[in-house]
């Protein structure tokens, strides 16, 4: 295990714009990682999840400092189809990224394009539709999946590339609560049973709280804290002024604690579970008091 | 689902090899330019029906072009009718239509038999049109129309821009559709009710959303194409491989022949009808 993504110094203004939507950023992904990227609308999470794959600059213009090394290669000098072939990267919208008729065409779509023997193509489309579930999928059309179907047929179709990089971009932000939760158990499979990197821009916390390694929380387009779930979910303070919403039950326990309680800021729940051991203590306490 | 929109299906025009079925679409669009014959060219209509048929694709479709075309046909056959001009001796059907007793233009005018059968001719020729290129859109898939080109020996960036383009309409007619329906939903009528420079003015507020609609969207596709390695080498491999059939090259040989047959016939008839 090793860095694979490495940052540095870097920096990015989009064309024709003064202000730098990305500052001075300076991070290392280390391999198997799972990295949450959060942070307010318009901080600058979707600009740093293109940056991974050279989509900036190369295809929106603008300005860049420093550099980001993905695998030993600099994204920003480095062809987009051949970074494609390291980092793959889910986009938000689950209806502009697919454009074929059928799904497992659209799975191919990639594998295609890197020129493998038909052999090669039919063996990984078959492992992609498995790892996302989609199995008796193959013949539907993509546009008539439902929205959890339509983002994991996405990943499939960037999966079935095999990239050491998996990053998404807000990949539930249109879905309901059971294509989010279906689309999150992809993602968790990819970094526990496969060993990807990932890395997910999202709101999502509560998901995040479960699966996430590291949260990078940026504040306009500057990396203001990159720790643990439990370091950054615990901060409140830190929370309320970047305008990322806790998991309900870190919430919970921030709230009952501004009421009186005492609730020891590391003993702050991110899980269901273990917001129900901190309130049976809670109430036993009370009645242990009376 | 709209009219072009590939239509799932297991008929045998739509297990057909892509090339075969390009090649003839064009032989037959050629075919139908030619026929003048109205008799020649309702045989052909009906043949057109006979593939419909077998390709299982939905009749209403066939009702809803001829209710499309039908004012243009109308306006043909009017216009036809009244001012026919070719052809040495053309079949007067009436004259004159103004009564002599009008003044001034009294005892002008002339319906001509002719006129009405070749706007018939152009009519039916319309719709056979009209009906020919959906029989290749509703039974084949984007990537075999690719994989088509590209074996016809067509550079692949090049083959998926055609189909991508293909592809391009229909959701343009949905999104045309959305637009407008979320403009009635917040009472704008300007589309049914409003006068003729209203109407106008009102598709400046349709056509703008579609055009930023679908320019973000191309660029969106370009990413998610870019992001799948579209592009990183001169050639790329398929998942699906092309095989000539026998029976592909009996049915497309066959149609060729009919195409000759017809016109054949055309020449040999001559004339509208």
């Amino acid at each position: 295990m090793g860095t694979i993504i490495e940052a540095k110094e870097f920096s990015y203004s989009y064309p024709r714009r003064d202000n730098q939507v990305l500052k001075n950023l300076n991070f290392k992904v280390e391999e198997g990682e799972f990295i949450a990227i959060m942070g307010r609308n318009g901080a600058g999470k979707s600009t740093l999840t293109q940056a991974f794959n050279g989509v900036i600059p190369h295809l929106h213009g603008g300005t860049i400092w420093g550099n980001i090394l993905v695998d030993g290669v600099c994204s920003q000098e480095t062809e987009i189809t051949e970074m494609a072939q390291k980092v793959g990267v889910v986009l938000e919208d689950p209806e502009a990224q697919l454009f074929t008729t059928r799904v497992d065409d659209e799975m191919a779509f990639g594998i295609e394009n890197l020129c493998l023997p038909r052999e090669e193509i039919i063996e990984r489309i078959k492992w992609a539709t498995k790892v996302v579930r989609l199995e008796g999928f193959w013949d539907r059309e993509p546009t008539a999946l439902s929205g959890g179907q339509k983002q994991r047929c996405a990943i499939a179709a960037t999966l079935a590339m095999k990239p050491k990089i998996m990053v998404l971009d807000e990949p539930t932000s249109q879905l309901d609560p059971i294509g989010t939760f279906e689309v999150f158990d992809v993602i968790k499979s990819l970094k526990e049973e496969y060993g990807m990197t990932v890395m997910v821009a999202t709101h999502k916390s509560e998901h995040i709280a479960e699966y996430a390694d590291r949260i990078m929380v940026l504040e306009a387009g500057e990396i203001v804290a990159f720790d643990t779930p439990q370091v950054i979910f615990r901060n409140s303070e830190l929370l309320s002024h970047v305008a990322v919403r806790p998991p309900q039950v870190s919430a919970l326990a921030a709230y009952l604690n501004s009421m009186g309680q005492n609730i020891k800021r590391s003993d702050y729940p991110l899980l269901i579970e273990e917001a129900e051991v901190v309130i049976r203590n809670l109430i036993g306490g009370a009645s242990n008091g009376q | 689902m709209s009219i072009l929109d590939y239509h799932y299906g297991d008929s045998y025009v739509h297990r057909m090899d892509p090339r075969v079925k390009m090649i003839l679409l064009v032989l037959l669009t050629i075919v139908v330019f030619i026929i003048s014959n109205f008799y020649v060219l309702v045989t052909m209509f009906a043949l057109v029906l006979l593939v419909w048929k077998t390709a299982k694709l939905p009749m209403k479709n066939i009702v809803r072009y001829m209710k499309f075309l039908l004012s243009l046909v109308a306006f043909l056959i009017v216009l036809q009718g009244l001012f026919f001009s070719s052809g040495d001796n053309p079949v007067i059907l009436m004259h004159p239509i103004i009564p002599d007793v009008v003044p001034v233009i009294g005892g002008h005018g002339t319906i001509y038999l002719d006129g009405i059968l070749f706007g018939l001719v152009l009519g039916l020729r319309l719709l056979t049109l009209v009906c020919i290129m959906p029989i290749f859109t509703m039974t084949t898939t984007i990537s075999e129309t690719a994989l088509g080109l590209v074996k016809l020996g067509m550079n692949y960036k090049y083959a998926y821009m055609t189909t991508t383009a293909l592809n391009l309409i229909p959701t343009l007619q949905e999104e045309t559709k959305m637009i407008m329906d979320a403009q009635k939903m917040r009472g704008f009528k300007a589309f049914e009710t409003g006068k003729l420079m209203e109407k106008l003015r009102a598709y400046v507020t349709l056509v703008v959303p579609l055009v930023v609609g679908s320019m973000r969207r191309a660029q969106l596709m370009g990413v998610a194409m870019e992001g799948r390695a579209f592009g990183a080498m001169k050639t790329r491999t398929y998942r699906e491989d092309l095989n000539l059939r026998t029976r592909d090259i009996v049915c497309g040989v066959f149609v060729m022949l009919l195409c000759i047959g017809v016109v054949y016939f055309n020449i040999r008839l001559g004339g509208w009808y």
